[in-house]
């Protein structure tokens, strides 16, 4: 057994954060993730991270924006709390060496990306959370935390409505491990990948979500889950940066027609028109960057071209885009305060995987980086806080020989009808059908029995693979079987909320009700069972 | 065809040999030479380029001046100076180090100059019909391995420019073809020969030496040729020293790419100084010896 | 579409064999190779390990050598390859210890030496408390650049020095270095080149070029490592053999116009290393009776040594 004040499971931009915050404060951290920090899905972000730092810009006026993608359902209260944060926490990256691009002068340059009312995105090319990424993992090794990279937390050690710590496989090692700690963190980002296609990596796969809700937790605005309007399709669900769209590109149809009406809307509006426009008959959607030219191309989206070019096999320099949209991130999660508390003593979530009420329906383009870092350190803050006032807490005995055991009969060489590959394709043909862009009551209702049918065959899979070393059979089975179970909540919350608002549409109540709209859907495991509450949102 | 000649400093220091050699195998085909005395070293890679960006290019402002393009024999030389005058095509760079550098000695460079390694001469200029006509002892039975030295392949912008240019990976096996000769290929001919860290790293030089050495040898290779007297250095001065770090023993010929066309032209051994050799020669002298 | 593929296989463990196991698959047209390997992992072999986390080309994760080729199985697709018949060859990439099977240990290969150079900023105080530095768009176009490695690998696999020196840092972490030496807001240029010059460190380099034909973001390792070493020369060399060559070079250059290769060796091995000096012996013995090398109290002046000495005056003490 490993000891720690804080342990921080999950490598992304708020994992690092956090880890580098609590270590700041004075706390014994330690980070366990399943994948090495630099190929972690933060890297995803591309177009820009947003902050009021122009001239012509302000905390209120970012707020502004934010309850506007929102639709609705922010909370006013962590809206200003977060806006009020934003422009240091960036300043902070930049200090510690982010590369921004900068305009005439040498100050920052700034982009402005999707709904934003004011060009508010600081960025480094296209790459922006790639670069920010490198920044981050730069600060952590600089605070010389204990990394722990190939491990896979199986379970949290919890302890009288406490969390003290978390049973976790070494995949290198191939042997289990337990890390008793003061604080547990969970930054294990979205859960995207129940869906096919899906702009996400391999590992997006709900693994936070699912703790916190085997423990307890709730989730809450899980219907929220955002497409991306500019996914290649050719390249499985390739993502196009928006930073496409600001650098002059356009939306059209066959023809070349551009789709009036996207300038700066929100993603849920540009996705229902590409929706909308391929279901009219007009023989597809396309993104067309040809009018950039290649220079501008090379210049301001070199990532995007060498993509598309390698991945989808098109050139934007000439050759249109076909495009349409494609999961993207949940905006619902772990249900978490502002410092990352949750429901449980000493279990923390930052990040994509927990829902502050920041975003409310829909988050605002070049937020999602922002989020990480601020929450990310205010969370690191209040896990090392905590750590150092609580009292001491044993980690159970025989937890981690109940996990082994638990695993090990996981591991049979019997023959099974089906594969979790297969499970899983299953589920996210299944997502994408009836609980994804566009919902109604009877495909919500198919989809739950189709998840519990689903459940049951997972329920008889076996894990093949005895090689202890590197076993990601193993791996994508305990994956597998955190997106059944997050994807269960996420269709008993979208069956609940029988209006449109944000990123969840209903063909059957296509209008906004703010009669009962305006309060979150709130999930919570009662025996074995998702049982859908609401939370009224609080006004300021 | 004339050339401003720079034969570097190698091919009269560490390699005495390859000068003469070349210099014969020149006037054999005819392709005359006008030396270049008063210039510089290239810097081989060594000096840092905000010296030797100057004083190449006072190199070329003095080739530029005699009309001629340049012609090296060294693969050093020639990347060097490619890499050099690449960056001189920059015209606002190329107009600062000529008003702080060459102006006091009235010279001026107008980045014009072209500059060519004997190989690409003879393949290109010369050309491989012309090069065939002159062969006159086909170098039959005798197998060769190639090793081009890091700069006559690398950096593609310089050494491979165009299309056509490609081809210039591969002439090297095109000459060994030409002249008769078996060609001996082996996965190092375009790595580096080690050369250039024997002074910070002699162990991983050395290995480099042994590695290429004892490939080419598993090969079948009677010789290596090579058009870089660097590489020579490392693959012929440094093979001993390679057998006893790696406790084998190798004693694979090295020929400079002259002095192995030089034999094909008819010269002797004792012609190209194949005696000036740290690995012995004779196993090539004489398998060429019974060809006359 | 049917595609057959042999991939490498290694169990775990010092001592174990590697071998290959052959596989046949069917797959939709667009597949890329890593979706045949998860396919082949979830249908045929539970046992397969290999790694993958983007799935869209820009993580770097996923680097294996695809038929003799190192590229990146989620961008390569399997079609044309399985057009030409016969077996795909998946391997892991050259000069990287493995694992297991088509898992290599980044750790030793690239993510230990990384943390050796001092990877984080310095930042060198100038920014006021409030506001950005002001920088000049093209200074951090050069950052940005050396930031866009996605530490795929593929330098690494086609360094030259690498496969004789494992622990040579090589130039994927070395290319990190660059990126904090041409940052403007860092202050520890002195120290971070004093680590680089370290043995094992940026002088091991050959500067041989392959670093930059290999790199698939155009962010020239090599160029960056040879800026480094000028940096190094203006600042003063640590390295006492490197420092000692240079020194050496720089001053034949300055005196005759040319290279003296005779003083050369024997200024760089160090006139008071006896040692080192007794090892050029027997093949400079070897090379003078043979006529070939150079003898140092020869070496000449060149025609116009002085106005290549002044030359090099010149561009010292400018760039000092």
């Amino acid at each position: 057994m490993q000891e720690f004040d804080v342990v921080v499971v999950g490598a992304g931009a708020a994992g690092l954060r956090a880890a580098i915050a609590a270590k700041q404060a004075g706390a014994k951290v330690a980070l366990l993730t399943k994948v090495h920090p630099l190929r972690t899905n933060s890297g995803l972000a591309q177009a820009g991270i947003n902050a009021p730092l122009g001239p012509d810009d302000s905390p209120e006026a970012y707020a502004g924006d934010i309850l506007q993608a929102g639709d609705g359902l922010c909370d006013p209260a962590v809206v200003q709390n977060f806006t009020h944060q934003a422009g240091d926490a960036v300043m902070w990256l930049e200090r510690a060496g982010t590369p921004f691009n900068r305009a005439a002068g040498g100050r920052f340059d700034r982009r402005r990306i999707g709904s934003n009312s004011r060009a508010r995105s600081l960025y480094v090319d296209d790459r922006t959370g790639h670069v920010v990424m490198q920044v981050l993992y730069e600060q952590f090794q600089r605070e010389r935390i204990p990394l722990f990279a190939d491990w896979f937390v199986t379970s949290l050690a919890l302890e009288a409505n406490r969390c003290v710590g978390v049973n976790a496989l070494g995949l290198r090692s191939g042997s289990m491990d337990s890390f008793a700690a003061k604080a547990v963190i969970l930054a294990t980002g979205g859960f995207t990948r129940m869906y096919l296609p899906s702009t996400v990596s391999m590992g997006t796969t709900g693994d936070g979500q699912n703790l916190a809700y085997q423990a307890g937790v709730s989730l809450i605005d899980l219907e929220m889950v955002q497409f991306h309007p500019l996914a290649c399709p050719g390249g499985k669900g390739l993502m196009i940066t928006e930073a496409a769209l600001a650098e002059g590109g356009q939306i059209v149809v066959a023809g070349g027609q551009p789709i009036a009406g996207l300038q700066g809307a929100t993603r849920d509006k540009i996705c229902l028109a590409i929706a909308q426009a391929s279901r009219n008959g007009a023989g597809g959607v396309w993104l067309d960057l040809t009018m950039i030219g290649r220079q501008k191309l090379h210049q301001r989206l070199p990532q995007t071209l060498d993509l598309i070019a390698k991945v989808a096999g098109l050139d934007p320099a000439k050759d249109l885009i076909p495009i349409g949209p494609v999961a993207h991130r949940p905006v619902g999660g772990i249900e978490a305060g502002t410092s990352g508390q949750t429901s449980i003593g000493g279990l923390y979530a930052c990040g994509e995987c927990a829902c502050t009420g920041l975003n409310g329906g829909g988050r605002l383009a070049g937020n999602i980086l922002t989020e990480m870092v601020v929450f990310g350190a205010r969370t690191g803050e209040a896990a090392a806080a905590y750590a150092k006032s609580a009292p001491a807490a044993a980690f159970p005995a025989g937890r981690l020989d109940e996990e082994k055991k638990r695993l090990d009969a996981l591991i049979s060489a019997e023959k099974t009808e089906y594969t979790a590959g297969r499970i899983h394709a299953e589920l996210g043909a299944l997502m994408d059908a009836k609980a994804g862009l566009l919902r109604d009551a009877a495909g919500l209702q198919a989809a739950r029995d189709q998840i519990h049918a689903l459940k049951d065959k997972y329920a008889r899979l076996r894990v093949k693979n005895q090689s202890p070393i590197y076993n990601y059979e193993l791996v994508s089975y305990l994956e597998l079987g955190a997106m059944l179970n997050v994807a269960e909540a996420l269709v008993a919350a979208a069956a609940a909320r029988k209006e449109s608002r944000g990123a969840h549409r209903r063909s059957d109540f296509p209008a906004r009700d703010d009669r009962i709209g305006i309060s979150h859907t709130v999930v919570r495991l009662v025996q074995g069972e998702p049982q859908v509450d609401t939370r009224p949102v609080v006004a300021l | 065809m004339k050339y401003a000649f720079y034969p570097g400093c190698v091919s009269r220091g560490g390699c005495p040999e390859l000068y003469p050699a070349a210099v014969r195998v020149a006037g054999k085909l005819g392709i005359e030479l006008e030396e270049m005395k008063d210039v510089a070293c290239t810097g081989a890679g060594v000096l840092p380029q905000y010296i030797t960006d100057p004083i190449n290019a006072r190199t070329f402002a003095k080739a530029e001046r005699m009309g001629l393009p340049i012609m090296t024999i060294c693969s050093t030389c020639q990347g060097v100076f490619g890499q050099a005058n690449l960056r001189l095509q920059d015209p606002e760079y190329r107009a600062r180090i000529n008003r702080e550098y060459l102006a006091d000695e009235g010279l001026e460079y107008g980045g014009t100059v072209e500059i060519k390694h004997l190989l690409w001469v003879v393949m290109e200029d010369y050309g491989a019909d012309h090069l065939k006509a002159m062969i006159s002892r086909p170098l039959k039975g005798l197998k060769v391995s190639p090793f081009y030295g890091c700069f006559l392949r690398r950096p593609p912008e310089v050494i491979t420019p165009t299309k056509e240019t490609n081809a210039r990976k591969s002439y090297l096996e095109k000459l060994i073809d030409i002249v008769g000769a078996e060609l001996a290929d082996f996965g190092g001919k375009g790595k580096c020969c080690g050369f250039p860290v024997l002074t910070a790293n002699e162990e991983s030089s050395l290995s480099m030496t042994a590695k290429h050495t004892s490939e080419a040898k598993s090969k079948g290779a009677d010789c290596m040729v090579t058009p870089c007297p660097l590489c020579h250095l490392s693959l012929d001065g440094n093979q001993p020293r390679a057998e006893q770090q790696e406790g084998t023993s190798i004693g694979l010929p090295i020929l400079h790419m002259p002095q192995f066309l030089g034999l094909a032209l008819g010269f002797s051994p004792a012609e190209m100084y194949l005696k000036r050799h740290i690995v012995s020669t004779m196993a090539v002298e004489s398998k060429v010896n019974m060809m006359t | 579409m049917q595609a057959n593929f042999s991939v490498y296989r290694k169990e775990p463990g010092a001592g174990s064999k590697a071998g290959r196991s052959t596989y046949t698959v069917e797959l939709p047209e667009d597949a890329t190779v890593i979706d045949a390997l998860l396919k082949i992992r979830d249908e045929q072999d539970p046992t397969l390990g290999f790694r993958g986390s983007c799935l869209h080309g820009y993580c770097g994760d996923c680097t294996v050598r695809i038929n003799g080729k190192a590229g990146f199985s989620c961008a390569v697709k399997v079609a044309p390859l399985a057009a030409k018949g016969g077996e795909i060859a998946v391997e892991p990439i050259r000069n990287m210890p493995v694992i297991k099977d088509l898992i290599s240990d980044w750790d030793t290969f690239l993510w230990d030496k990384i943390d050796v150079i001092k990877p984080w900023l310095e930042p060198n105080g100038a920014a006021s408390l409030d506001g950005e530095e002001l920088i000049d768009d093209k200074v951090m176009a050069k950052v940005r650049q050396a930031m866009s490695c996605f530490y795929c690998g593929l330098c690494d696999e086609g360094c030259t020095v690498l496969p004789v020196d494992f622990k040579f840092v090589g130039p994927a972490a070395l290319t990190k270095a660059s990126r904090f030496l041409c940052d403007p807001r860092d202050h520890a240029t002195a120290e971070r080149l004093r680590i680089l010059e370290r043995p094992k460190g940026m002088w091991d380099c050959v500067h041989c070029f392959e670093a930059s034909e290999h790199c698939p973001r155009e962010i020239a390792p090599t160029e960056r490592i040879i800026e480094m070493r000028d940096m190094a020369f203006k600042h003063g060399i640590t390295n006492e053999k490197v420092a000692r060559h240079h020194h050496s070079f720089a001053n034949s250059v300055r005196n005759s116009g040319w290279l003296d290769e005779g003083r050369l060796a024997i200024e760089s091995e160090g006139l008071t290393n006896i040692k080192g000096l007794m090892k050029l012996l027997p093949t400079a013995a070897k090379a003078v009776a043979r006529g070939k090398a150079p003898i140092p109290f020869l070496h000449h002046k060149r025609p116009g040594a002085d106005k290549i000495a002044r030359i090099i005056e010149k561009a010292e003490a400018k760039e000092k």
